[in-house]
């Protein structure tokens, strides 16, 4: 028997209603969640602690949970179209940082959706200097500015990057007002794109990370890519529960060193600028508040039984569970804080 | 003549400035091109009606048309399971059989049965290697 | 001193190897995905292990990539574009498997040379790497970009075609993280939701080499038969090695290139294969011949790509910085097990090292033995009912453009556009090959020329920069110079 365009036609259609759909619906989370992230890589740190936290939710609660790298941008327009709680989202002070700085692309996290537990810090965030640079500290390059000297900072703008340069200018205005404006950015790419800029000799700071620049510290004495440690912007009592051997050469004492209040960045006088980067939810502002209610009693008893520490401490992460009103306080006014900063030097 | 090779970019600015010198590039080929061919382009209009004239419209556009369905259902299906792929693996087994039907030219009975076959199994044997071995996302 | 050496690596190697190949030789999948997809099992492996898996998976990912590329003229990863430009004329004429295995043997070269590289030279080619700045990135990548001309048969519309590929990857925002501002700019208005990240590659590829072939294979009707009525199986041109004889030069010249490529972050993988390319046309006696099926195309293009698997390792064991986006990955599986990699790691962890380059070397053999006795098989696609065979490759490259970026849609739709570009593009006379590396290098072309003025503020810093400046010049000269010469010659003779 030959098909002719007649039966085609017939078998679609019968497929097509045998297709049709039922609906499916249970409380709490679905059986399915997908976790996306603000980062593309899946070998960064934020991909590391959501696929951490997955993996221990999925197991307290016995559903699948998957992690997806799509980026910020994307990430928020997939929380966006999902209510239902199939779709949750894992990032770090960027999501309201990068709202600050006014890039394209970043609504207000706090007004657009539900901000969720936090779950782990990244205590790496760092500044570093040449390792033949006349910086010794972060005390003079603030008195360099103030002296007139024009300071070349490497970030990456509009972010996690930024932030510690604002804080820096801030600091060169509470101490001298005008001197900010000798501290000026570079704008660069990523981590190798700022080592770059300080070999090229385009910039005299740059913005790194425990992580990825402990080893060029410890380098021999004349080798040109060799940097120094000036400013670790974690607050001490994070840096405090890293491992006392701390990273590499590195220990936990040294970097206390370099960190508030050994290391000061003046906010306002009297108190230090700190800043943690730290991994927390957002959710869909229309998803069932009991879900989120089930997210932070799993995260209780995940964070009590305590194995998810252990994991988190082997990837130089620090573990850091608040849950979701402790977490919203918390993020709201760190985000305050830093609006303030950010508005303080913006006049100039 | 040192002045003229000085060039100062504006951070807040340099979004703009190598697009539009490949727009500058782009237009002076433009116009280089339009005065060589402007034959050619005159004889667009029969050029495109001969080729819609010619064309097999039945399987191209035909095939369009069912990728085109393919993709816009492919979500909405999926939404119906999240996270499960089913919106790829419920339409991907009637695409695959519809476009197979669609380029065969006799559709003897074996035929179609491999085809229907194929169009089971390879959906299906897809699917469940992206969803449990590689642990991905499909729609 | 070789203790981590277990049936255990050896099989991790072996296994991963394999994976990477069918990856690499599905359209649509990479080895980035590959790798991407391993990654979460090398937490329980341990560090030895889980690094056997993956390079095993990123060498065979590269490798598998020509398979596509020759046989169904759409490259597997973008790497093996310019495998495509010479490997499928030559399939078509009959000749498919010839040309399979001059590109096994090819990679394995490729392979084995930047290995080499790696072991020998890794940190002192760290500390050459680091020499380049904005300046010589931009000039390398001009110099790549030269080869539009080169593969145009219609020099005008060639370069027009490669520029209008680079105005279209600069769609979207000026990537923050590659240094830009991050503000949009050329996205018609009211497509800003779809279009603020701009195109992604994969979709955009598999959509002008997949989806337009098959459209334009729609558009004739489907002709009759399998797909081996387009692609003869002759027996006429039967493989041996004296193919080799006097590639020499090009083998060694584009293995090195290719592990050079590699060693530059931020320069892109695809690049490694394209300058290759370019530089065996521009120094070929017969250069009039690439593009339409010469064996020194593809071997230049194989050698290059899997020369970049060597070079891609450099920066990141010697500076801690990957050189590629499939060894982005690999730095997850370090610090997944709580190990630095930096300047100090090659010095710190032997064991690792040599680990990493004994699984490299296996990978190497295990990829060439595996390909060497599958072509048989993977020569039998053309024989499968273009009824068949369609349908699912159009599903393939669904899901490869689904999944590149972990589920958005828009890369679906970026396929659809794409394939009905290609097939509209033909019709104009535009040309698919400049068109398609313009949109590769477009965005590293532009961070580094903006950079360079914008840290520099001087034309003139392009050719005062340093004596690399001075050198790509002369290369970019020749190249260009190359092009008009043989584009003269072909038009005398027609």
């Amino acid at each position: 028997m030959n098909f002719n365009r007649r039966t085609l036609i017939a078998a679609a259609s019968a497929a097509a209603f045998a297709s049709a759909p039922f609906a499916a619906s249970a409380d709490g989370l679905p059986r399915n969640v997908r976790m996306v992230i603000g980062s593309t890589s899946t070998g960064g740190d934020t991909y590391q602690n959501s696929a951490i936290v997955a993996e221990a939710l999925s197991e307290n609660l016995g559903i699948n949970i998957k992690v997806d790298a799509v980026g910020s941008t994307e990430a928020f327009k997939a929380l966006n179209r999902d209510s239902r709680g199939s779709t949750i989202m894992i990032f770090h002070d960027q999501s309201y940082l990068g709202n600050l700085y006014g890039r394209q692309g970043y609504d207000d996290p706090f007004a657009n959706y539900v901000v969720g537990p936090t779950v782990a810090i990244n205590p790496g965030n760092a500044y570093l200097v040449p390792a033949d640079s006349p910086y010794q500290s972060m005390e003079d390059i603030l008195t360099a500015a103030e002296n007139g000297e024009r300071v070349r900072v490497a970030i990456q703008p509009g972010g996690v990057s930024e932030i510690g340069f604002s804080a820096m200018k801030n600091a060169a205005r509470v101490r001298a007002p005008g001197s900010e404006e000798n501290i000026v950015a570079v704008n660069t790419g990523s981590q190798s794109d700022k080592n770059q800029a300080m070999w090229d000799d385009l910039a005299d700071v740059i913005n790194g990370s425990i992580q990825a620049n402990e080893q060029f510290t410890q380098l021999e004495d004349g080798d040109d890519k060799a940097m120094r440690f000036v400013w670790i912007t974690a607050r001490d009592a994070t840096l405090g529960q890293a491992p006392e051997a701390g990273m590499g050469g590195t220990t936990r004492d040294d970097m206390l060193a370099y960190a508030s209040p050994e290391t000061s960045v003046t906010l306002d006088g009297t108190n230090d600028f700190t800043f943690d980067k730290e991994f927390f939810f957002l959710f869909n502002p229309d998803m069932d508040p009991a879900i989120i209610d089930q997210i932070d009693t799993a995260l209780a008893e995940i964070y009590a039984a305590g194995d998810i520490q252990e994991r988190q401490k082997e990837s130089f992460f620090i573990p850091n569970f608040l849950p979701s009103a402790e977490a919203t306080a918390h993020l709201t006014d760190k985000r305050d804080t830093y609006a303030d900063v950010i508005t303080a030097i913006a006049g100039n | 003549m040192n002045d003229l090779t000085k060039v100062s970019i504006d951070f807040e600015q340099s979004h703009l400035v190598f697009p539009r010198l490949i727009a500058v590039v782009l237009a002076i080929l433009l116009i280089a091109i339009i005065i060589r061919d402007h034959k050619r382009i005159l004889n667009a209009l029969p050029y495109w009606k001969g080729v819609f004239q010619n064309m097999d419209k039945m399987r191209f556009l035909g095939a369009l048309g069912v990728t085109l369905l393919y993709f816009s259902l492919m979500v909405p299906v999926g939404n119906i399971w999240p996270n499960t792929g089913s919106g790829f693996l419920i339409c991907s087994i009637p695409f695959v059989l519809i476009i197979g039907l669609l380029f065969m030219h006799e559709r003897p009975m074996r035929s179609v049965i491999s085809l229907s076959i194929v169009s089971v199994v390879g959906p299906v044997s897809v699917w469940w290697l992206f969803t449990y071995p590689f642990f991905l996302t499909l729609p | 001193m070789f203790e981590f050496i277990s049936p255990l690596f050896l099989s991790l190697i072996v296994g991963g190897t394999m994976v990477g190949i069918i990856f690499g030789s599905i359209p649509g999948m990479t080895a980035t995905m590959a790798v991407a997809v391993c990654l979460p099992l090398t937490y329980s492996l341990g560090l030895e292990n889980g690094l056997a898996l993956l390079l095993g998976l990123y060498v065979g990912g590269i490798s598998g990539g020509l398979v596509p590329a020759i046989l169904l003229g759409i490259p597997g990863t973008p790497s093996s574009i310019t495998t495509t430009l010479d490997g499928h004329p030559m399939a078509q004429r009959g000749e498919g498997e010839r040309a399979l295995k001059i590109g096994i043997v090819a990679s394995l070269a490729g392979g084995l040379i930047s290995l080499l590289v790696l072991y020998l030279f890794a940190p002192a080619l760290a500390d050459f790497a680091i020499k380049f700045s904005y300046v010589e990135k931009f000039l390398i990548i001009f110099f790549a970009l030269t080869v539009m001309a080169a593969l145009s048969s219609d020099m005008l519309m060639g370069i027009f075609s490669g520029f209008l590929g680079i105005f279209i990857a600069l769609i979207g925002s000026y990537d923050i993280s590659d240094g830009g501002n991050g503000k949009y700019r050329l996205i018609p208005p009211g497509t800003e939701y779809w279009l603020d990240g701009g195109f992604s590659l994969l979709p955009v590829l598999i959509g002008l080499f997949g989806l337009a072939a098959i459209l334009d294979q729609a558009e004739l009707g489907v002709p009759k038969g399998h797909s081996a009525n387009d692609v003869k199986v002759t027996k006429a041109n039967k493989f041996s090695l004296s193919v080799f004889r006097g590639q020499k030069t090009n083998v060694v010249r584009s293995s090195l290139i290719g592990t050079f490529v590699g060693i530059l972050p931020g320069v892109g993988g695809s690049a490694a294969s394209i300058l290759s390319y370019t530089n065996a046309k521009t120094f070929s006696k017969n250069p009039e011949n690439f593009g339409k099926g010469e064996p020194a195309g593809i071997i230049a293009s194989e050698s290059g790509n899997n020369g970049l698997t060597g070079g891609a390792l450099v920066p990141l064991l010697s500076l801690g910085i990957p050189g590629d986006s499939t060894t982005a990955l690999l730095i997850g599986a370090f610090t997944l097990q709580g190990i630095q990699v930096g300047p100090l790691f090659i010095g710190n962890s032997p064991e690792t090292w040599n680990a990493m380059i004994i699984a490299m070397l296996i990978a190497n053999i295990a990829m060439f033995i595996m390909m060497y006795f599958a072509i048989r098989y993977f020569a039998k696609i053309v024989t499968v009912p273009k009824h068949l065979l369609f349908p699912i490759i159009l599903m393939m490259c669904v899901i490869g453009a689904y999944t590149i970026n972990y589920g958005i849609m828009f890369d679906v739709w970026t396929l659809l556009i794409f394939g009905i570009f290609g097939w509209v593009a033909t019709k104009l006379r535009l040309e698919i090959a400049p068109f398609i590396i313009g949109f590769i290098l477009g965005p590293s072309a532009e961070v580094y020329f903006v950079k360079s003025l914008e840290s520099f503020g001087d034309l003139t810093i392009f050719v005062t920069k340093s004596w690399i400046a001075v050198v790509l010049w002369l290369l970019i000269i020749g190249s260009i110079a190359g092009s008009v010469m043989i584009s003269r010659k072909s038009k005398t003779r027609a």
